[in-house]
């Protein structure tokens, strides 16, 4: 049980490294417009899920929890996005 | 479905369609789990996410108004360093679900060596930081050069005060570690430890492409 616990949490971390590299990735190559940054604004999202649903715990826990969670990365997110769509 | 649930489910076949429907409850209702750690840490943790996403929003206005100035000064910061500490936190924040797993299944000592490992890692995070902003000191750049410089410094300079108490929290943790304080069963203030550790990496993860990144 715990091995397996193991292996998932070393399969989320190379999935936040990986989207780390992308976002560095999208950085460099790419040319700055607001798909770029909606892009990299959602792969935020995405790594802060994935860090408070799997490392943080909260996966088990009440979905109120999730939900504030989310709901920050959304609202933090969107409102980053207005600014820069401005 | 956890195998807890269906064992459970099995083992009431003979009790009966009530009884099986009675215990069902029961393991739905505790399959949602306490929040880890001690709740205080969360609403900490609540507070600190609302006072840099108000910061997050602030730079983002800030900068519709003068975002050529922003541009420019956002492009002599490294990307490559901001990428690596991003890997550094993340790796970090695994190291602590690790050491949270091992003293889960009772093993102190594993897990007082997964967070010395996080130190080191927060080690590393902080000096890269320094070497950061020494290049900028050293280029003349204050706080008063431009708005952008203004907000970088102080946002991150922010945050690395929360590395630093992170690492102080730690260390803490490993010395009642190595105590015998933590055990299988008793391991709140691992938990408590692990959750302000993961709170730095996640506003972390917001940071970074808003300030190295999204031009």
């Amino acid at each position: 049980m715990n091995k397996q616990l193991n292996r998932f949490a070393t399969i989320i971390w190379l999935v936040l490294v990986i989207l780390t590299i992308g976002t560095f990735l999208i950085g460099e190559e790419v040319t700055a417009g607001k798909s770029v940054m909606l892009s990299v604004l959602l792969i935020s999202l995405i790594k802060g899920q994935l860090i408070a649903n799997y490392f943080m715990g909260l996966r088990h826990v009440s979905w109120l929890w999730r939900g504030i969670i989310l709901g920050y990365f959304v609202i933090v997110g969107g409102m980053i996005a207005i600014a820069y769509l401005n | 479905m956890p195998p807890s649930f269906v064992s459970i489910n099995e083992s009431c076949d003979e009790a009966g369609i009530l009884g099986n429907l009675m215990n069902t409850k029961t393991v739905l209702v505790n399959e949602t789990e306490d929040l880890p750690g001690d709740f205080a840490i969360w609403i900490f943790i609540l507070a600190e996410m609302l006072v840099f996403g108000v910061m997050f929003i602030v730079y983002a206005f800030a900068r519709s108004n003068q975002i050529e100035v922003f541009n420019e000064s956002q492009l002599t910061l490294s990307r490559a360093m901001g990428t690596l500490n991003t890997i550094i936190l993340i790796t970090s924040s695994y190291f602590v679900v690790r050491a949270v797993f091992a003293i889960k299944s009772g093993n102190s000592r594993q897990s007082a060596h997964w967070l010395l490992g996080t130190i080191f890692l927060g080690g590393m995070f902080v000096a890269v930081k320094l070497w950061e902003f020494n290049e900028k000191f050293s280029a003349g750049i204050t706080l008063e050069t431009n708005d952008f410089y203004m907000f970088y410094l102080t946002l991150t300079f922010f945050h690395l005060m929360h590395v630093l108490m992170g690492m102080i929290i730690l260390a803490c943790i490993v010395y009642k570690l190595k105590n015998g304080d933590y055990s299988a069963e008793e391991h709140f203030g691992v938990e408590t430890g692990a959750s302000f550790w993961h709170m730095v990496d996640l506003l972390w993860i917001i940071l970074f492409p808003l300030i190295y990144i999204i031009r």
